[in-house]
C-alpha cells in the first residue's frame, strides 16, 4: 500500500520542521511558523491518506527500525502500526496541530513575541513525538516517545522562561508525570520480561503470525491456559491472572500521569502557565490524550483483568467529579478549562475501565475538537484583553467579537453536553456504556461501575454549571473593564481555525448517533464501524484490535455484560440520555440564573467553608509540594548531614590518626607540590625503561 | 602495533607538551591528543566491520583483536610481558578515553591560565596510562598503568584545583592507593594458590576457574575473601556506597577538564575492573553473592541520588549522581544476562559521554559566572542560550531521556536484572526499587535548573555576562551529538559489547 510506505514521514516531516525552526527559525519569515505549517499541512494530508486506505480494509503492522538486535533472545524495534484506531488519532493530532500552528500567528507573532524559532521547533518536535507515541506499535517504543512528548511539554510550558512561574510550572509537569511514568517502565521492562515483546498487535506475513502480540499472549495464557511461554510467573510467584493486573497496573501509573487522573493531575492547571495555543494542543487535545490513547491501544491486555477494569473505572469516574466541582469556583478562564480538561479525561477512562471501548474513542474524538476550539477562543479572549485572563474583568465580549463568541458558545455547548453538539452523543455513549454495563455485570466490578456512573453523571450537572458561567462571565452582561469595553481586534489567522473547530464541534457528534441508530434502525454509527471492522476476516482477523474481538474478552473474563435495567434497550437508552441531558441543562440554567444577568455578582462566598477548600483544589497540591519540600528535602539534607558527619567522618578520623606521624616527615619536602610533578612523571618513565632494559625488550 | 603505537605518539606528544612554552600548551595539547583520537575511531571503526562476533579477550585469547604479545621478564616463576589486545568490551572504553581527551584539552583553554605546558602535558600522560589501562592485557604491565592514572591526577587535582585542593588530593590519592594495594593483596593471594606460571590475564582467569582445592580462612573459601577484597579496592574507584567520599572532594576541587576526565573515565576503570577481574575471572563467585552485591548497587543509586538533592553546588550535584548512575552498573553486572551485563558496559559509555558533558557544561558557566552555586544566579538563559540549550539537553539526557544515551543504557540494565536469574525473586523488587533513581535525578536536576537558568537574570559581577566562545561550546555539542547518536543507534557499541559478554555469561550457570 503506497499511503504505508509514505506514512513515516507523517513523523518525519514534523521533525525535519523542528530542526529547520531551530537552526535557521530566525532567518526566516514568521519565524519559522511556516516551516511548521507545511510540515503539519503535509502530515494532515498523508494522513487523510493512510485513514482512506485504512478505511478500504487495509491495515499496516510493520517493524521499521532495529533500535537493537544484539541479544538475539529480546530484540527491540520501532515499527508502525496502521488501524483504525491510530489512523483516527493520526488526523486527530495532525489537524490540532496545523490549527494551532496557524493560530499561533495570531497569538505569538502579531503580539510581537521573542524567541519564536525555539517556540516552533518545540511545537514542530512535539507533533513529531506526539505522532511517533500514535503510531507505536510497540510498548516500548510507545514508552520512548511518551517521555519524548513530556520533554516538548516542559519546554513549552516553560517558554517564557524570563518570568518565575513558567519554569516552575514546567519542573511540576515534568516531576509529576516522570512519577507516573516510574511506574510505567517498570511496567514496560516487566511486559517484555514477561512476554519476550511488546507488539500490540501481531505481526502477519501471509495470514501466518510470525510475531505474536502480548495481549494476545497474555489472552491465551488466560483464556486457553497456555502458559509455556510466559517467563516471570515463577519468580514473582504469581498467577497469570494476577502478575498481568500488576503489570496492567503499572502501566497504568504513566496513564494516570499524562492523562492527569487523580492524585497526579496537580501539573496540568500549573501548565497553563504556558503559552495558550500550547495548552490547547497539548494540554487538552493530544498530549494528555495520550494515556488514553495507550489504554485503548493494548485494551485486550486491560480487558482480561477485572481488577485493573475497576481501577479505571473509579479513577476515571472520581476523577471527573473531583476536577468537574474544582472548576465551579475558578476565576481565570484557562483554569476552568484546565479542570474541564481533567474532568473529561476522566470521562475517557470512566469509559475504558465499564467496557464503553468505542465511548472513549469517541468522547477523545470529540473532546479534541472542541477543547482545543474551547482553548483557542479563550486565546483569542486573552489577546483581546491584552493577557487579562480573568473572568471577572471581561463581560460583554459577545458584540464585540462575534466570530470568537459564536465559536466557543459552540465548543460551550458541546462541552456541556446539549444536543445535538458534539459532546452530547460521546458523554452520552459513556454513559449509557458504564450504566448497562454496571447493571450487567456481577460482584464487585458491576457494583464499582455503578459508583463510577454516579460519580460521572453527578459530574455533568457541574460540567454544564461551570462551563456556562465561564460563558456568561466572559462574553454576556456589561462590560466590567476598559479593556473589555474596547479589546484588540483578532485576524484572521485566529478566526480561521477557530471556525474550522466551531463547524466541527458542532458536527463532528455525527459519527456516532448511536442512539439515533438505534431508534431508526438506521446504519449511521460510522465511528462504530470504523473500529468493528467486517464481520468475517479483514483486519480484525489480522490485528485483533478490533471490536468484537474486545467484547468477546470482557464477556469472557472478566464477564461484563449489559443489562437494560429500564424497559428493555430503547428504553434504558433513552432514559440515560434524558438524564444525563436533564443534568447538563439544569447546570446551564443554574449557571444563566446566577450569572446570567447584567452585572452578574460571585456567588462563591454561598459556599462557606466549602469554597475555600475548591479555591485550594482540596489541598492536593499543598500535600504534594509538602511531599517534595517537607519530607523529601529534609530526608535528603538528613542524608547529607550523615554522609559529611558519619561515612566521611569515619574516613577522616582514620587518615587523621596515620597522617599523624606523615606530617613529621612531611617537613622535609620543600612545599610547592607543583615543582615535581615532572620528577614525577620522569620518575615512572625510567621505572618503565628500566624493567624494559631488564626484560630484554629494546 | 596499533596499541602501541597509540601509546607511543601519546607519551611522546606529552614530552613536547611538557617541553613546550605555556602560551602554545593547549592548542598544541589538542592537536596532538587528535592522533589518537582518530587512531582510535579508526580501530573502532576496523573493529566493527571487521571483527564482527570477537569474543572476550580473557575467555577465548585465540582472536583477541590488535594484539600484541612480547615476552619481557621472569618474576619469581611467572613470566611477565607486554601483552595489548581489545574485545568488544575495551574498544568502546577505549575510544571514550581518546575523544573525551580531546574535547576536555579544548574545554581546558579558557579556565587554565597557568603553568598550562604543565598541566597539558599532564592530560596527555593520563590518556597514555587510561589507554594502557584499557588495552593491557597482563596484569603487571596493567597495574603500572593502573597505578600511572594516580599520579597525573593527583598532580592535576593538587595543584590546579579550588581551595581545599591539597585535601581532596591527598585524600583521592590515599583513598585509592590503599584500595589498589587491598585489591592487589586479594589478586596476589589467589595467584600465589594456583600454579599460575604467567601473569597475563588470560591465563588467570583460565587458572582461577579451574582452580580446586584453595585453603578456607575462618570457614571462608580463599576464593571468596579475594573477591571481597577485591571488590572492595575497585568499589573504592566506581565508586559505591560506602567507599565514595573521596569523589564529591575531588570532583569539586578538581579543575572541571579534569572533573571530566574524573567522572568519564577514571570511574569506569573501576567497573571494568570489576567487569574483567571479578565478574570474569571469578564469576562463580560473583553469582553467589550476586544479591548483596545487588543491593549495595542498588544502595548506591538511590543514596547517591538522595545526596545530590541536598546539594547547592552544581558540580557536586553532577558529582553525587554520578554515584547513582555507576550503583546502575554494578546491578547490571550481578544481573549476568546479556542486557544486564552488556548495559552495563553500555552505560559506562553512556555515563562517561553524558557526565563530561555535564560538567562541561557546569564548567563554560563557571568560566563565565565564577560560581556554580545554585542561588547565586538565575536567568542564565537570558544571557548564554545556546550553552543553557545544550545544557537542558545534557541534563534531560542524564534523566534518561529516550533517544539519548543514558536511557539506552539504563533501560537495558533494567531489562537484563528485571529477571535475572541470580538475583531470583528479588530481581524484579532490586530492579524497580533502583528504577526509583530516574524520579529523584529528575528532582535535582530540574530544581537547579529552574533556579540557575530561568527566571530573570541576576548575577553580581562587575562585566557584561555573553555568550561562551565557540572553543568553549563547540565540545558541548560534539559530545551531545555523540550521545544522541548512541541512543539512537545502541548498537554502534552495544553489538560488539553483548559479542563480548556472552563468554562470560556462558562460564558456569550460563545464561
Amino acid at each position: 500500500m503506497a499511503a504505508f510506505t509514505y506514512a513515516p514521514a507523517i513523523v518525519l516531516l514534523p521533525f525535519v520542521s523542528f530542526l529547520v525552526a531551530l537552526f535557521a527559525g530566525d532567518r526566516m519569515p514568521k519565524g519559522g511558523a511556516l516551516a511548521g505549517i507545511t510540515a503539519t499541512g503535509g502530515s494532515l494530508l498523508l494522513s487523510i491518506w493512510v485513514a482512506l486506505t485504512v478505511a478500504g480494509g487495509s491495515v499496516h503492522n510493520e517493524i521499521l527500525y532495529q533500535w537493537t538486535t544484539s541479544v538475539e533472545s529480546l530484540q527491540l524495534n520501532f515499527g508502525l502500526l496502521l488501524d483504525p484506531l491510530s489512523a483516527l488519532m493520526l488526523l486527530i493530532v495532525c489537524l490540532i496541530s496545523f490549527l494551532v500552528h496557524i493560530f499561533s500567528l495570531g497569538y505569538m507573532n502579531d503580539e510581537g513575541e521573542t524567541g519564536l524559532p525555539r517556540y516552533y521547533a518545540g511545537l514542530g518536535l512535539f507533533t513529531a513525538s506526539m505522532l511517533g507515541f500514535v503510531v507505536a506499535n510497540n510498548l516500548l517504543m510507545a514508552f520512548m516517545f511518551f517521555e519524548l512528548v513530556g520533554l516538548c511539554s516542559y519546554l513549552l510550558i516553560g517558554f517564557w522562561f524570563r518570568e518565575d512561574g513558567p519554569p516552575s510550572a514546567a519542573k511540576k509537569a515534568f516531576l509529576v508525570t516522570r512519577f507516573g511514568d516510574y511506574f510505567f517502565l517498570i511496567g514496560v521492562v516487566g511486559i517484555f520480561a514477561t512476554f519476550g515483546t511488546g507488539l500490540f498487535a501481531p505481526i502477519t506475513e501471509g495470514g501466518e503470525v510470525v510475531a505474536e502480540s502480548f495481549p494476545m499472549l497474555a489472552e491465551h495464557a488466560i483464556v486457553d491456559g497456555e502458559v509455556e511461554g510466559i517467563a516471570m510467573l515463577e519468580t514473582v510467584g504469581m498467577g497469570p491472572q494476577a502478575w498481568f493486573t500488576v503489570l496492567g497496573l503499572l502501566v497504568l501509573g504513566g496513564v494516570i500521569g499524562k492523562s492527569a487522573q487523580f492524585p497526579l493531575h496537580t501539573w496540568l492547571p500549573d501548565a497553563m502557565e504556558g503559552p495558550t495555543p500550547v495548552s490547547a494542543l497539548i494540554h487538552a487535545a493530544t498530549m494528555v490524550a495520550a494515556g488514553v490513547y495507550l489504554v485503548a491501544r493494548m485494551y485486550g491486555f486491560y480487558a482480561i483483568s477485572p481488577t485493573a477494569l475497576a481501577v479505571i473505572a473509579l479513577v476515571g469516574g472520581f476523577t471527573a467529579l473531583f476536577a468537574a466541582t474544582m472548576g465551579l469556583v475558578k476565576q481565570e478562564i484557562k483554569q476552568v478549562l484546565a479542570y474541564s480538561t481533567i474532568s473529561q479525561y476522566g470521562y475517557m477512562m470512566l469509559a475504558l475501565g465499564s467496557g464503553g471501548y468505542i465511548a472513549a474513542v469517541f468522547h477523545l474524538t470529540t473532546h479534541a475538537v472542541f477543547k482545543a476550539l474551547l482553548f483557542l477562543g479563550a486565546g483569542s479572549v486573552i489577546i483581546a484583553m491584552h493577557h487579562n485572563e480573568n473572568m471577572w474583568d471581561m463581560g460583554g465580549l459577545k458584540d464585540r467579537m462575534p466570530v470568537t463568541y459564536w465559536t466557543f458558545l459552540a465548543g460551550s455547548l458541546a462541552l456541556a453536553g446539549i444536543v445535538p453538539f458534539a459532546g452530547f452523543w460521546s458523554k452520552d455513549e459513556v454513559l449509557y456504556e458504564a450504566l448497562i454495563h454496571g447493571f450487567g455485570t456481577e460482584g464487585g466490578l458491576g457494583t464499582a461501575y455503578l459508583a463510577a456512573y454516579a460519580m460521572g453523571l453527578l459530574a455533568v450537572f457541574f460540567t454544564g454549571f461551570y462551563t456556562f458561567r465561564m460563558v456568561y462571565l466572559t462574553f454576556h452582561g456589561d462590560a466590567r473593564s476598559d479593556t473589555a469595553r474596547d479589546p484588540e481586534p483578532v485576524h484572521w489567522n485566529v478566526k480561521g481555525p477557530l471556525t474550522v473547530l466551531g463547524i466541527l464541534a458542532t458536527t463532528i457528534g455525527f459519527i456516532n448517533m448511536a442512539p439515533v441508530a438505534k431508534l431508526t434502525g438506521a446504519h449511521i454509527d460510522f465511528l462504530h464501524k470504523w473500529l468493528t471492522g467486517p464481520e468475517e476476516g479483514g483486519w480484525p482477523a489480522l490485528l485483533s484490535t478490533d471490536l468484537h474481538h474486545y467484547e468477546e474478552l470482557l464477556h469472557e473474563v472478566p464477564h461484563v455484560d449489559p443489562a437494560y435495567p429500564l424497559g428493555g434497550e430503547i428504553g434504558t437508552l433513552l432514559a440515560s440520555a434524558a438524564v444525563s441531558l436533564g443534568l447538563a441543562l439544569a447546570g446551564v440554567l443554574v449557571a444563566r440564573s446566577l450569572y446570567g444577568g447584567a452585572d452578574p455578582v460571585e456567588h462563591t462566598d454561598k459556599l462557606g467553608g466549602l469554597k475555600t477548600l475548591l479555591m485550594h483544589n482540596y489541598y492536593q497540591d499543598e500535600y504534594q509540594v509538602w511531599l517534595a519540600t517537607g519530607v523529601t528535602h529534609p530526608l535528603a539534607r538528613a542524608m547529607d548531614k550523615f554522609d559529611q558527619g558519619v561515612v566521611d567522618g569515619v574516613v577522616n578520623g582514620v587518615s587523621s590518626v596515620s597522617l599523624f606521624g606523615g606530617s613529621r616527615i612531611r617537613r622535609i619536602q620543600s612545599g610547592v607540590v607543583s615543582n615535581y610533578a615532572t620528577l614525577l612523571t620522569l620518575g615512572l618513565v625510567l621505572l618503565l625503561a628500566a624493567f624494559g632494559i631488564m626484560g630484554g625488550w629494546f | 602495533m596499533w596499541v602501541a603505537a597509540l601509546l607511543l605518539v601519546t607519551l611522546l606528544g606529552t614530552g613536547v607538551v611538557f617541553l613546550s612554552p605555556d602560551k602554545y600548551a593547549g592548542k598544541l595539547a589538542a592537536a596532538i591528543s587528535v592522533i589518537p583520537a582518530l587512531g582510535s575511531l579508526y580501530m573502532y571503526w576496523v573493529y566493527l566491520t571487521q571483527y564482527g562476533g570477537t569474543g572476550n579477550a580473557l575467555l577465548s585469547p585465540a582472536d583477541i583483536a590488535f594484539s600484541q604479545q612480547i615476552p619481557w621478564l621472569t618474576l619469581g616463576e611467572l613470566e611477565v610481558s607486554y601483552f595489548v589486545g581489545l574485545d568488544g568490551i575495551s574498544m568502546p572504553l577505549l575510544a571514550l578515553t581518546t575523544v573525551l581527551t580531546t574535547l576536555a584539552i579544548v574545554s581546558a583553554w579558557t579556565p587554565i591560565d597557568e603553568r598550562q605546558s604543565q598541566f597539558y602535558g599532564l592530560m596527555l600522560f593520563m590518556e597514555v596510562s587510561l589507554i594502557g589501562v584499557f588495552s593491557a592485557l597482563d596484569f603487571f604491565l596493567w597495574f603500572v598503568f593502573w597505578e600511572g592514572v594516580l599520579i597525573p591526577m593527583y598532580l592535576l587535582i593538587g595543584v590546579w584545583g579550588g581551595p581545599r585542593r591539597k585535601y581532596a588530593a591527598i585524600k583521592f590519592f590515599v583513598y585509592t592507593n590503599v584500595a589498589s594495594l587491598v585489591m592487589f593483596a586479594g589478586l596476589f593471594a589467589l595467584v600465589f594458590s594456583t600454579d599460575l606460571t604467567s601473569l597475563s590475564l588470560p591465563a588467570m582467569a583460565e587458572a582461577f576457574r579451574t582452580a580446586s582445592g584453595l585453603p578456607t580462612i575462618a570457614g571462608v573459601n580463599l576464593m571468596t575473601i579475594s573477591f571481597i577484597l577485591m571488590f572492595f579496592g575497585f568499589a573504592v574507584k566506581v565508586p559505591v556506597f560506602p567507599l565514595h567520599t573521596w569523589l564529591p572532594d575531588a570532583h569539586v576541587e578538581a579543575p572541571t577538564p579534569v572533573s571530566v576526565m574524573l567522572a568519564g573515565v577514571l570511574l569506569k576503570m573501576g567497573t571494568y575492573a570489576l567487569l574483567r577481574f571479578n565478574f570474569t575471572m571469578l564469576a562463580d563467585t560473583a553469582r553467589q553473592l550476586a544479591v548483596p552485591l545487588a543491593i549495595i548497587g542498588v544502595v548506591s543509586v538511590i543514596y547517591g541520588a538522595m545526596l545530590a538533592l541536598a546539594q547547592r553546588d552544581l558540580k557536586r550535584i553532577v558529582a553525587y549522581s554520578s554515584i547513582s548512575s555507576m550503583g546502575y552498573v554494578i546491578l547490571g553486572l550481578v544481573a549476568f544476562t546479556p542486557y544486564g551485563m552488556g548495559g552495563a558496559t553500555f552505560q559506562m559509555i553512556a555515563h562517561g559521554l553524558i557526565s563530561g558533558l555535564m560538567f562541561m557544561c557546569v564548567g563554560v558557566i563557571y568560566n563565565t559566572t565564577h560560581t556554580r552555586m545554585v542561588g547565586d544566579m538565575s536567568g542564565l538563559a537570558d544571557r548564554m542560550p545556546w550553552t543553557v540549550g545544550i545544557f537542558v539537553a545534557a541534563a534531560f539526557g542524564y534523566m534518561g531521556l529516550p533517544l539519548m544515551a543514558g536511557f539506552a543504557g539504563e533501560y537495558f540494565i533494567f531489562q537484563g536484572s528485571f529477571d535475572a536469574p541470580t538475583l531470583g525473586g528479588a530481581a524484579p523488587v532490586l530492579t524497580s526499587l533502583a528504577m526509583f533513581g530516574i524520579v529523584i535525578v529528575a528532582g535535582y536536576l530540574l530544581w537547579a535548573m529552574q533556579r540557575t537558568l530561568f527566571g530573570a537574570f541576576s548575577l553580581e559581577t562587575d562585566y557584561e555576562v555573553g555568550p561562551a566562545a565557540l572553543h568553549d561550546v563547540a565540545p558541548l555539542a560534539v559530545l551531545l551529538l555523540l550521545v544522541i547518536a548512541l541512543g539512537v543507534a545502541p548498537d554502534i557499541s552495544f553489538g560488539m559489547i553483548t559479542d563480548s559478554i556472552s563468554p562470560v555469561l556462558e562460564l558456569g550457570g550460563g545464561a
